[in-house]
């Protein structure tokens, strides 16, 4: 303790520098967590919509995503409501969906246009999908399809405009069937949606999966897409599912969320390189801030030495110090981000669209102890080091000589 | 003059055939040419002779911050040469005390905390530690100023807060170099009694640098030293 008080005597020998010293931490501290911060809710965001695009687990034929179908819906899964209905006994799966893809011509008539369809069960699919679909205009499919009208169909809202098509326009969907031949069905549109993503508007087409069978002239599905209450689930209920099924292959959202993995692969290297640089300069601000503290002090080393002080204790006092300033530096910077992380909670800042998406997403910044932990550790071991590395020289000098200095 | 040496006392200080070079560019300087000397213990002694005569040097050997090149140090007995820079560290802590020309207080400690920094060093427990600190204080004449910072004392007070510190573990030696240089004659002639009259109660052996004829008055001893000889 008397040393620690030593030490925090000696930080206020120069009150400006040292004051100085701990802003300089502090606003690298605070850029650390904020832009962790940001990343880590940027993660969980992307997380959070690749789980809702994809399930968090999919069941599919063992060779779905492996091999090439010959004809369509050839790795598709029998048996669904059979698994559908096992799945879902587990009391932490939410839902089990299934979803026929499949691809063809949309045409109204006049022209055609390519789409990529899925088949799905409405009560569900638009249910999990939350923020990630955006009904445009009109409304989502309905659970049953009228025997005397058309089936519905919802259109990705650039497909929608290339077709022309609004609520209630009647279109045909042309597909290949099953067995290779061609099919094709009148379907009404009943609304337009879009997942923020223009490229895939153009081409998206929803309808029931009763609908997508029907074109398809199949009673399979490709894909049974398991809903868990818990993300961080995914993998203990991956092996469970594995396990309950053991003749299809099971996939968690992170295989499939490509577009998740590689935007955590850039920002893990930005904000690594951003946080390496903080740490470099703050660093060489303790560290230039305890050398002037060296080089003044050093008379008084060689006093303190003469009176019997060991040079590990000189090196302590200097520790300490750095200690301190890191300390103090990081508390103050931890503040700075923990109130820059409230104001944008409430002050709604929004980011602009991504490259290749159509909307923005709110500016927040996650709160992580693990990382405010972490950050202040580092910044605090770092003083320690850069305290040690300035004085442990100067504190095996010769007293003599420390003594003599000028 | 009321020291109560014999013969027979043991030497607290020995020092034989003591040499010590300094190298100052290609040149070397001789410091200490084979110095011998005995200092008993309780022994007053001044240390006189001109600048660069070697007092500072010699000072340095005996209160073991500085090696010696060649010759024996033995300090109650001991070969100190024989000792690492740890150990020395801690015979200093316990046995020497050191006065030095500019105080050489630590700025950012008060009165009590500069005096009772040795005895911190010692592990002294801390109620004894605050009991010696103030007995001293009081025979300095600094009761009361035991909060002030060393920028808050004159310089008579600055000095006897050194002297309080050299002498506050009771320490066998003290090193005193030019302990009234930076005083004016009316308080050197009071830390000069400080000193001598404390040594006396505490028993401890001082070897004092000094210009100053008034302390030599009170010494036991006059060693005069000339081109790192003793006279």
């Amino acid at each position: 303790m008397k040393w620690f008080i030593f030490a925090g005597k000696n930080i206020l020998r120069n009150r400006r520098r040292s004051l100085i010293t701990i802003l300089i931490t502090a606003v690298g501290t605070a850029g650390i967590l904020i832009g962790g911060g940001f990343a880590l809710f940027t993660y969980e965001s992307l997380q959070e919509m690749a789980a809702r695009e994809s399930g968090h687990l999919i069941v599919a034929h063992r060779n779905f995503f492996t091999s090439d179908e010959d004809t369509p819906m050839q790795y598709g899964l029998d048996n669904v409501a059979g698994m559908k209905k096992r799945l879902e006994q587990d009391n932490d799966v939410r839902m089990a969906l299934p979803r026929v893809q499949f691809s063809g011509l949309l045409s109204n008539g006049d022209k055609s246009s390519v789409f990529v369809g899925m088949g799905v069960d409405p009560a569900g699919e638009f249910y999990t999908k939350g923020p990630a679909l955006t009904v445009v205009s009109g409304a989502t499919l309905s659970a049953t399809s009228k025997a005397d009208a058309p089936a519905e169909i919802m259109l990705g809202t650039g497909l929608a405009r290339q077709m022309k098509a609004t609520s209630g326009t009647v279109l045909t969907l042309l597909s290949t069937t099953t067995s290779g031949s061609l099919n094709a069905l009148d379907v009404a549109v009943c609304g337009t949606v879009s997942v923020g993503v223009p490229d895939v508007d153009k081409r998206l087409v929803y309808v029931n999966i009763a609908t997508a069978q029907r074109l398809l002239l199949t009673d399979k599905v490709s894909t049974l897409s398991v809903y868990l209450k818990e993300t961080r689930q995914t993998d203990l209920k991956r092996a469970q599912v594995s396990a309950l099924f053991p003749e299809q292959t099971v996939r968690t959202w992170r295989d499939q969320a490509y577009y998740y993995t590689a935007v955590r692969n850039l920002y893990n290297r930005i904000f690594g390189l951003l946080g390496i640089i903080i740490v470099v300069m703050v660093g060489f601000a303790i560290s230039n801030t305890l050398t002037m503290a060296v080089v003044e002090r050093t008379r008084e080393i060689g006093t303190l030495r003469a009176l019997g002080t060991l040079p590990q204790q000189i090196v302590r006092v200097f520790a300490l110090e750095g200690m301190i300033l890191g300390g103090a530096g990081s508390l103050c910077g931890m503040l700075a981000a923990l109130a820059t992380t409230f104001i944008f909670l409430f002050a709604d800042f929004q980011m602009p669209p991504p490259p290749g998406r159509s909307v923005g997403y709110p500016l927040q910044i996650n709160f992580s102890p693990a990382l405010y932990l972490l950050t202040t550790l580092v910044l605090v071991l770092l003083s320690i080091a850069a305290a040690w590395l300035v004085c442990r020289k100067m504190a095996a000098k010769p007293i003599v000589e420390a003594l003599t200095h000028v | 003059m009321s020291a109560t040496i014999t013969a027979a006392d043991a030497p607290l200080l020995h020092l034989s055939g003591v040499g010590k070079t300094y190298r100052m560019g290609d040149a070397t300087v001789p410091a200490l040419r084979e110095v011998s000397l005995t200092i008993l213990p309780g022994e007053f002694t001044a240390l006189m002779g001109p600048s660069g005569s070697g007092k500072s040097t010699m000072l340095n050997i005996c209160g073991l911050v500085d090696h010696p090149d060649c010759g024996t140090v033995e300090l109650d007995g001991a070969d100190m040469g024989m000792l690492d820079e740890q150990a020395l560290t801690m015979i200093r802590r316990e046995k020497i005390g050191f006065i030095f020309q500019g105080f050489n207080l630590v700025p950012v400690m008060t009165t009590f905390e500069n005096v009772e920094y040795p005895l911190f060093l010692s592990g002294i427990a801390i109620e004894e530690r605050r009991q010696r600190v103030n007995d001293i204080l009081a025979k300095v004449g600094l009761a009361g100023l035991e909060r002030r910072r060393p920028d808050e004392l004159s310089g008579g007070q600055r000095q006897r807060v050194a002297i309080a510190r050299a002498l506050v573990k009771m320490p066998k030696l003290v090193i005193a170099d030019e302990p009234t240089a930076n005083l004016d004659s009316t308080t050197s002639s009071q830390i000069v009694s400080v000193m001598h009259n404390l040594g006396r109660i505490i028993g401890t052996t001082f070897l004092i640098a000094t210009h100053d004829p008034r302390l030599t008055l009170l010494c036991d001893r006059v060693i005069t030293m000339n081109d790192g000889v003793l006279q």
